[in-house]
C-alpha cells in the first residue's frame, strides 16, 4: 500500500533498521533537543522518511502482522486436513456482504491516502474530511459485519460449534476489533487536523494513523479471499 | 534524515494496546464463560463433592499431587486417579486409610491424614467428578 | 542518596534476603526429598516444604518489590516519601504476618491451621501459591493498599516520570488481581480459569510493568543514558508484554475443562511472549554499550544485564518450549514445567531485585555510589555461580521432564508414575548439588556487603 502512494521510496530509504534510531547517540544530546531535531525544519515535506509515521507504532504493526499471519497459517494448516468441513461452513458465510466489506476497506484505505497526501500540501481541512470518508467507510464496514454476526448469533453459531467456526469467528472477530481501534486512531488524528495540528513539515501522526489503517486494510484483504472464497 | 521515534506514541500504543487486547480477553472469557456448562461436568457437583473439594484444599493435596496437571511433581496425577483405580470410589478410599503413618523407609509416601469416613467419602466422589472433566482428552495416557 | 525517606527500603531489602535464603534452604530439602522419599518426614512432609520454598519466593519477592519502590520513588519523583513510618509500621506487620504464616505450616498441620483460622467461612487455602490462610490473604490486601496509598501520595506530590507510572500501574494491578485469590467457587473448573488471574496475570502480566520500571531505573542510573530513550524503550517492551501476555493466558487453559479454541488463541498468543524479553535483552545491552559514563557499581550493571538475558531464556525460550498445545498436552505438569518455572522466577523477579538491592544497598549503608572493588569481586563471583547453576538446575530438570514425558506418556507402553520418578533418580541427585552450588552464591552475595574497603573512583 505504501509502495502505491509513494514511489520516491526507494531513493530515500538508506536508513537502517527501526532500532538504529536508539544507536543514534551524538544528536540526542538531552531529551529537547532530540526533540528539535526530529522536527527541525530544514527537513522538508519532499524528504521522506521511511518507514512513514511513528517507528513505534511500526514495531506494533509488525507484531499484529506476525499475528495475524500465525492465524492464518494456522487456519491453512486445519483446513488441509478439514477441507469437507470447511467446504461446507463457507457456503453459509455471506459472501455478498464480505464485498461490500471488502471495496469499503479499499475505499477507505484510498481516502486515508488522499487524506495524507492532503496534509503533505499543508491542507488540514481536506485532510480532516477525507478521513471522515474514511471512518465513514469503516463505518459501514462495522454495520454490515456486525449484520452478519447477528445472522450468526441467530442461528446459534458460537466459537464452540466447528474448528471452521471458531476459526472464522476468531479471526474475523480479531480484525473486527482492529477495525474498531483504527477508527479511534483516526478519529483522533482527525480531530488533531481539524484543529490545525498537522503541517506539510510535521505530520507522522496523520501518516501513523494511515499506516495502522491500511495494515488493517491489508489483514482483510487476505482474510477474505481465505476465509470466504477459498475452496 | 531522522526517523521518528517518539515516547507520546510508545505510550499511546502501550495503553491503547492493553486495554485492546484486555477488551478481547474479557470477550473470549465470556464466551467460555457460557461455554463451561457443556464441558465442566458441573451437574455432578454435589454437597459431597463441594465438601470434598473442602477436604482437598484443607490438606494441601495440590502440595504434592497434580490435579488435571497443576500443582506439584512431586505425587502422581489424581485428575484421572478414579479412572485409573478401576472406576473405583472405594480403591481411592482404601488407599488413603492405609498410608503408614510413619512413611515408607527410603521412599515417599503420602502423609496419614486420619481422614474421617464422611471426608474420605466426600474427597473420593471429588475426584470422581474432577475424572469427569472433558479435558480435551488429557491426559495422554492413564499414567497421568 | 539523595532522600532521606529512601532509607525506608533498607529493612526491606534485609528481610527480603534473610527469606530468599530461608526459601533456597527449603528448595534442598525438598530436592532432597526428592530421592530421599523419607527425608524428614513426616515432620516436614513435601507439600510443607513445598508451600514454604513457594510462599517465601512470593513474599521476598514483594518486600523487594516494595523496598525498590521506596528506593526509586523519592528519587524519581524528587520528594520525600509521603510517610516514612507508615512504610515501617508496614514492614513490621507484613513480616509478621509472613513469619506467623510460615510458623503456621511448619508447627501444625495444614487442616489444622485450616481450622484455626476459620478457613470454612471463606475457603480460600490449599490452592497452589494462595496457600496462606484467608486471614493473612486479607492482611496481604492490607498492607498493599497502604503501601500503594504511600507510594501513589509520593508520585502525586513530586515529579511524574514513566518510571514511577509504570511502576504505580504495576503495583495497582499485583493488588488488583490478587483479589481474585478470595474466589473459590465449589467448580472446580472455574476455581482453576480465575486461579490464573491471579498467578499469570501476575508473573506474565502486572509484575512485568514492575519488572521493566525497576530494570529503567537501574539502567538511567548506572548508564547516564537520555532518559528520554529508555523510557519509550520501556512503553514499546511492557506493550508488547501485555499485547502478548494477556490473551497468552490462554496458554493455562488447555486441559483444564475448558473450551477447546484456547488451544488456539493461548499457543499463537503465548507463542509471541518471547519478544517482548527479546528485546529487553537488545535493549539492556543497547544502553550499557551507549553509556555515558563508566558508573563505579559495576556489580548492578552485571545484575542488570543477567536480569535481561535470563529472564529472556527462562520465561522467553523456556517458556516457548511448551507452551504450544500439541507439546504441552506432553509436557503439561512435568519437571518441564518445573525447569520452565525456576529459570524464569530466577531470571525475571529474583534477579530484578538482587538487581535494585545491589544498585540501593551501597547506598542505604552511606556510600556514595557503590561498595569497593574487593566487594563487587566477590559479589560478581556470587552473580555466576548463582546464574550457572540455576542454568544447570534448568537443564537437569528439563532432562527429567523430558524423560518422563516419554516414559509415562509418549510410548506405547507407559509407566507408572513412581516407577518413572525411580529411573529419574540421577537428574535430581545432579539438580541438588546444582542447588548446594546455587546456596553458595547465595551467601556470597550476602558477604559482599560486609567486605569492606575504598569505593572505586568515579569514573
Amino acid at each position: 500500500m505504501k509502495n502505491l502512494n509513494r514511489p520516491e521510496l526507494n531513493k530515500s530509504s538508506p536508513s537502517g533498521p527501526p532500532l538504529e534510531s536508539t544507536r543514534g547517540g551524538p544528536h540526542i544530546e538531552n531529551s529537547r533537543d532530540a526533540i528539535h531535531v526530529k522536527h527541525s525544519p530544514s527537513e522538508s515535506s519532499d524528504e521522506r522518511t521511511y518507514p512513514p509515521g511513528d517507528v513505534a507504532l511500526w514495531i506494533f504493526i509488525l507484531a499484529e502482522l506476525l499475528v495475524f499471519g500465525v492465524f492464518f497459517s494456522a487456519y491453512a494448516f486445519t483446513r488441509a486436513s478439514n477441507v469437507e468441513l470447511f467446504n461446507t461452513c463457507q457456503r453459509t458465510l455471506d459472501t455478498n456482504s464480505a464485498l461490500i466489506n471488502t471495496l469499503a476497506l479499499i475505499t477507505s484505505s484510498y481516502f486515508v491516502m488522499r487524506a495524507v497526501a492532503a496534509i503533505r500540501e499543508d491542507k488540514s481541512q481536506q485532510c480532516f474530511q477525507w478521513l471522515l470518508a474514511a471512518l465513514l467507510m469503516g463505518f459501514v464496514f462495522l454495520v454490515v459485519k456486525s449484520g452478519e454476526y447477528l445472522h450468526h448469533y441467530d442461528a446459534g453459531i458460537n466459537l464452540r460449534t466447528n474448528l471452521f467456526y471458531m476459526f472464522y469467528l476468531s479471526l474475523t472477530f480479531f480484525h473486527f476489533m482492529h477495525v474498531i481501534l483504527g477508527m479511534v486512531i483516526l478519529t483522533a488524528v482527525a480531530i488533531k487536523a481539524t484543529k490545525g495540528g498537522y503541517s506539510a513539515a510535521e505530520h507522522t501522526g496523520v501518516e501513523s494513523g494511515a499506516s495502522y489503517w491500511h495494515m488493517v486494510d491489508i489483514v482483510w484483504l487476505v482474510l477474505f479471499p481465505l476465509v470466504y472464497i477459498m475452496h | 534524515m531522522a526517523q521518528t521515534f517518539t515516547k507520546s506514541m510508545a505510550r499511546n500504543i502501550f495503553y491503547g494496546g492493553s486495554v485492546f487486547f484486555f477488551l478481547l480477553f474479557l470477550a473470549l472469557v465470556f464466551d467460555t464463560e457460557s461455554g463451561l456448562p457443556q464441558s465442566d461436568n458441573r451437574a455432578a457437583i454435589t454437597d459431597d463433592v463441594a465438601r470434598g473439594k473442602l477436604v482437598w484444599e484443607q490438606n494441601d493435596c495440590v502440595g504434592c499431587h497434580t490435579l488435571l496437571g497443576e500443582g506439584a511433581y512431586f505425587a502422581p496425577e489424581l485428575g484421572n486417579v478414579y479412572k485409573r483405580f478401576g472406576n473405583s470410589t472405594d480403591a481411592i478410599k482404601a488407599f488413603i486409610a492405609s498410608r503408614p503413618k510413619e512413611g515408607v523407609p527410603g521412599r515417599r509416601s503420602m502423609p496419614q491424614f486420619n481422614l474421617s469416613e464422611e471426608d474420605l467419602n466426600a474427597v473420593a466422589e471429588f475426584l470422581k467428578y474432577a475424572s469427569e472433566i472433558n479435558t480435551q482428552n488429557w491426559p495422554p495416557s492413564i499414567q497421568g | 542518596m539523595k532522600y532521606q525517606s529512601q532509607a525506608v527500603a533498607k529493612p526491606y531489602f534485609v528481610a527480603a534476603i534473610g527469606l530468599f535464603v530461608a526459601q533456597i534452604l527449603f528448595g534442598l530439602i525438598m530436592g532432597l526429598q526428592y530421592v530421599i522419599g523419607d527425608f524428614l518426614f513426616p515432620e516436614i512432609p513435601f507439600n510443607v516444604a513445598r508451600m514454604v520454598h513457594t510462599n517465601l519466593l512470593i513474599v521476598w519477592i514483594l518486600f523487594g518489590f516494595m523496598g525498590a519502590a521506596y528506593y526509586l520513588v523519592p528519587e524519581e519523583s524528587e520528594c520525600e516519601l509521603f510517610s516514612p513510618k507508615l512504610a515501617l509500621l508496614m514492614f513490621w506487620i507484613f513480616l509478621a504476618a509472613g513469619a506467623l504464616t510460615i510458623l503456621g505450616y511448619l508447627l501444625v498441620p495444614y487442616a489444622a491451621l485450616a481450622e484455626l483460622t476459620g478457613n470454612s467461612l471463606l475457603p480460600t487455602m490449599g490452592r497452589e501459591f494462595l496457600e496462606q490462610p484467608t486471614i493473612t490473604k486479607i492482611g496481604i490486601v492490607i498492607v498493599a493498599l497502604a503501601f500503594l496509598f504511600n507510594i501513589g501520595m509520593t508520585v502525586l506530590k513530586g515529579r511524574k516520570t514513566v518510571i514511577t507510572l509504570v511502576l504505580l500501574l504495576g503495583l495497582t494491578g499485583l493488588a488488583v488481581f490478587f483479589l481474585f485469590s478470595f474466589f473459590n467457587p465449589d467448580n472446580l473448573v472455574k476455581d482453576k480459569f480465575y486461579w490464573w488471574w491471579v498467578v499469570h496475570l501476575w508473573v506474565e502480566g502486572v509484575w512485568e510493568l514492575i519488572l521493566g520500571a525497576i530494570l529503567a531505573f537501574v539502567l538511567i542510573k548506572t548508564t547516564g543514558v537520555d532518559r528520554e530513550v529508555i523510557e519509550k524503550w520501556l512503553y514499546v517492551i511492557i506493550a508488547l508484554a501485555l499485547i502478548t501476555g494477556i490473551i497468552g493466558t490462554g496458554h493455562h487453559y488447555y486441559w483444564i475443562g475448558t473450551p477447546d479454541y484456547w488451544q488456539w488463541w493461548g499457543s499463537i498468543f503465548s507463542a509471541m511472549e518471547p519478544l517482548p524479553f527479546f528485546m529487553m535483552t537488545v535493549f539492556a545491552f543497547n544502553m550499557v554499550n551507549q553509556r555515558r559514563r563508566n558508573h563505579p557499581n559495576q556489580a548492578a550493571v552485571l545484575w542488570a544485564l543477567g536480569t535481561a538475558v535470563m529472564a529472556f531464556l527462562g520465561a522467553g525460550v523456556w517458556g516457548f518450549l511448551h507452551t504450544l498445545s500439541p507439546v504441552n498436552y506432553y509436557t503439561h505438569g512435568t519437571q518441564i514445567t518445573a525447569a520452565h518455572g525456576h529459570m524464569a522466577f530466577y531470571g525475571a523477579y529474583a534477579m530484578v531485585v538482587l538487581t535494585i538491592i545491589s544498585y540501593a544497598m551501597p547506598m542505604l549503608n552511606g556510600r556514595t555510589a557503590a561498595n569497593s572493588g574487593k566487594s563487587q569481586v566477590v559479589e560478581m563471583w556470587s552473580f555466576w555461580l548463582m546464574t550457572v547453576s540455576m542454568v544447570f538446575i534448568t537443564l537437569f530438570l528439563t532432562g527429567a521432564g523430558v524423560l518422563q514425558t516419554y516414559m509415562q506418556r509418549y510410548t506405547d507402553n507407559p509407566q507408572p508414575f513412581m516407577v518413572v520418578q525411580g529411573r529419574l533418580e540421577l537428574f535430581y541427585w545432579m539438580r541438588e548439588v546444582a542447588g548446594l552450588v546455587f546456596l553458595v552464591g547465595a551467601v556470597l552475595y550476602i558477604i559482599s556487603f560486609f567486605v569492606g574497603g575504598e569505593e572505586p573512583e568515579q569514573a
